[in-house]
């Protein structure tokens, strides 16, 4: 097992996000975490990066238990991570962001550069553009590109369809299978629960900052509860109560 | 924007002027920009000559404010701007790294006899680990939240040296003593004070002109170290931990330490000049550290253009330099310096001279001071991207 997220518990101030949540990710896997706004599926994701502190439980990494390790040596250690929406820096070139990428590494990255542009073309169209003046999609695409310049062994991805067309979804969920038959684990979180059950291997369905289920994502696909509550079943709209 | 609206067309043509010149700036050799350098460190030698002194400020030695207040608010304005302007760190108590640099003057100079030049390089010490000892338990905090402690801080510092009778209370300390000085200097032959009429090393009370050039010196040594981390893997990290904190975070930078590094940085320099200060005008109290100042130096940086060094400096120049050219109108100057200030922002909101960076952030509605901290919409931003965050 190379990411492993054992019962824990997260707080903002007194209010519990999550109350007792793992997560298992194999070598090789795309895994998704879907689930409504609030679930807390980017607290789950902050709190594997280290951008969040936990109250108790424990986060295993490549054998090592990282719980208390700070989130820019979870870099080096091999967890990258493109942030929620558009984390990218807005004043910085596009190449400058995806040099940033590397911060923590040294030696020569020219190897990497040339594959983040070869995944991402349009980036290299605008490599001395600066990122915050490109569309939603650019910027994704920019933030996932910057996440492989650390080389990761897990990529950890926040909603990268947040606010993107459906053709754009698209091309980023296919750019994403590619990263990972390169050999990257991507543990995904997404509200587009569709497109991210189609992606990946195995699913959790996070409900109020638990686990409610988990199983292989085909699987999840045909589950009539999770049709109805995230799949746009018709059952949800009329049984609205109940899953909310 | 709407290009009709005639503001707007000379906002976006002043822009473009000002574009024009960096590139042209960017592409120059580097032996002419050397020249450029020289020339504008002779520039600031010959300053405090009365020739323009009379057109500079007909009501007051010419000299004298160009040591204080326009070459201290320059000198503090460099400082805050590695706080503010680089790091993204909005400080509303840099003051107190000032005072505690003129205390440490002040004590040490009078109690202990030491020698101006050791005090400046203690006094730096002290100054950079008070940085620390503020940073260590604020830098958790962000935007707002840390320019709320910082402002507490610039007034604990104050009034604690008000209510510490030890340390002269209300009365402060008198007695400071000057640099230690080097009279009628000769080199290569040229006597100074026969040729120029001015004695550089002579540190006394009548002539301000040696600490002028004493500054000068401090401020080029600053100005270049300044350049130097801003062009390095630091400057990077702070880029990054403006623009976006936590994406820093997770592209592997220790964020928390490259922000104590920027609190030691900027009040190691606020801490150099509050040393020289204090060796110049011979008496301090509590009352030369009001908040006032803090404010007026954050707005010299701010409408300089944050993290763009000739822009600060511009910027804590006009500020300074403003309500002493008008102190002939006496209470009016204030409402002339205020009028620029607001005429300011309106043609220039992202500064004089701002950098083109920061122009991209103030675009996007985020990184750091682009919003002072708050993460609000900018001028063209859109409400969801700032929900988002």
């Amino acid at each position: 097992m190379l990411l492993e997220v054992k019962d824990i518990h997260v707080h903002y101030g007194k209010i519990a996000a999550l109350k007792g949540i793992s997560v298992e990710v194999n070598e090789g896997e795309i895994v998704t975490l879907i689930g409504a706004n609030g679930a807390g599926k980017t607290t789950t994701l902050k709190t594997i990066s280290g951008l969040r502190g936990l109250t108790s439980g424990k986060i295993f990494f490549d054998g090592k238990d990282i719980s208390k390790m700070p989130g820019h040596k979870r870099v080096v250690a091999g967890l990258g991570q493109a942030p929620e929406g558009r984390g990218i820096f807005p004043g910085m070139t596009v190449h400058d962001n995806l040099l940033m990428g590397a911060y923590a590494r040294s030696g020569n990255f020219d190897k990497e550069l040339a594959e983040a542009y070869e995944l991402f073309p349009r980036l290299a169209e605008r490599r001395n553009q600066a990122a915050g003046t490109m569309s939603g999609g650019e910027q994704q695409m920019l933030a996932i590109g910057r996440a492989l310049m650390a080389k990761p062994k897990v990529l950890l991805l926040d909603e990268p369809s947040m606010g993107l067309a459906p053709l754009l979804v698209q091309q980023i969920f296919s750019i994403i299978e590619e990263i990972n038959r390169r050999g990257t684990t991507v543990l995904l979180v997404e509200q587009n629960a569709q497109q991210a059950l189609k992606l990946a291997h195995r699913a959790y369905v996070l409900e109020t900052g638990s686990v409610v289920k988990s199983a292989p994502a085909a699987q999840l696909l045909d589950d009539p509860d999770v049709r109805a509550a995230y799949l746009g079943g018709g059952l949800g709209h009329e049984a609205p109560g109940e899953r909310a | 924007m709407n290009e009709k609206n005639p503001l707007a067309r000379f906002r976006n043509q002043l822009g473009h002027s000002g574009d024009v010149i960096r590139d042209r700036w960017a592409h120059t050799p580097g032996w002419q920009r050397w020249i450029v350098y020289i020339a504008l460190i002779i520039g600031a030698l010959l300053l405090p000559s009365e020739s323009i002194g009379s057109f500079m400020s007909p009501d007051t030695d010419w000299a004298s404010i160009l040591f204080f207040p326009i070459g201290t608010y320059v000198l503090l304005a460099i400082g805050l701007n590695v706080v503010v302007g680089q790091a993204g760190l909005l400080d509303l108590g840099f003051v107190a790294f000032y005072a505690v640099g003129g205390y440490a003057m002040a004590l040490l100079g009078t109690r202990l006899g030491w020698n101006f030049w050791i005090i400046l390089i203690v006094g730096i010490g002290i100054c950079a680990l008070s940085g620390i000892t503020l940073g260590a338990p604020t830098l958790r905090l962000r935007g707002d939240y840390l320019a709320i402690v910082t402002l507490g801080f610039g007034e604990i510092i104050r009034i604690t040296a008000r209510n510490t009778d030890e340390i002269g209370g209300p009365n402060g300390i008198r007695g400071i003593p000057h640099p230690p000085s080097y009279e009628e200097l000769n080199l290569f032959g040229i006597n100074f004070a026969d040729t120029f009429g001015v004695d550089p090393l002579k540190y006394g009370v009548l002539d301000p002109r040696p600490y002028y050039y004493l500054l000068v010196a401090l401020a080029v040594v600053v100005i270049i170290l300044v350049k130097r981390w801003e062009k390095s893997r630091v400057g990077r990290a702070w880029a990054a931990i403006r623009e976006d904190e936590d994406a820093a975070e997770v592209m592997g930078v220790p964020t928390f330490r490259f922000k104590m590094l920027a609190f030691a940085i900027g009040a190691s320099i606020g801490g150099a000049m509050g040393v020289l200060w204090a060796a110049k005008s011979i008496s301090i109290n509590p009352n030369d550290f009001q908040f006032l100042l803090s404010a007026t130096i954050l707005a010299a940086v701010v409408m300089g253009g944050a993290g763009n060094l000739p822009g600060v400096m511009l910027g804590a120049f006009i500020v300074a330099w403003l309500p002493e050219r008008f102190r002939g109108l006496q209470e009016y100057r204030m409402l002339i310096f205020g009028a620029v200030l607001v005429a300011l922002m309106i043609f220039r909101p992202e500064g004089l001279l701002p950098s083109r960076q920061r122009k991209a952030e103030l675009k996007e509605g985020t990184g750091g001071m682009g919003t002072l901290g708050a993460e609000v919409p900018g001028p063209e931003s859109r409400g969801e991207e700032v929900a988002s965050k």
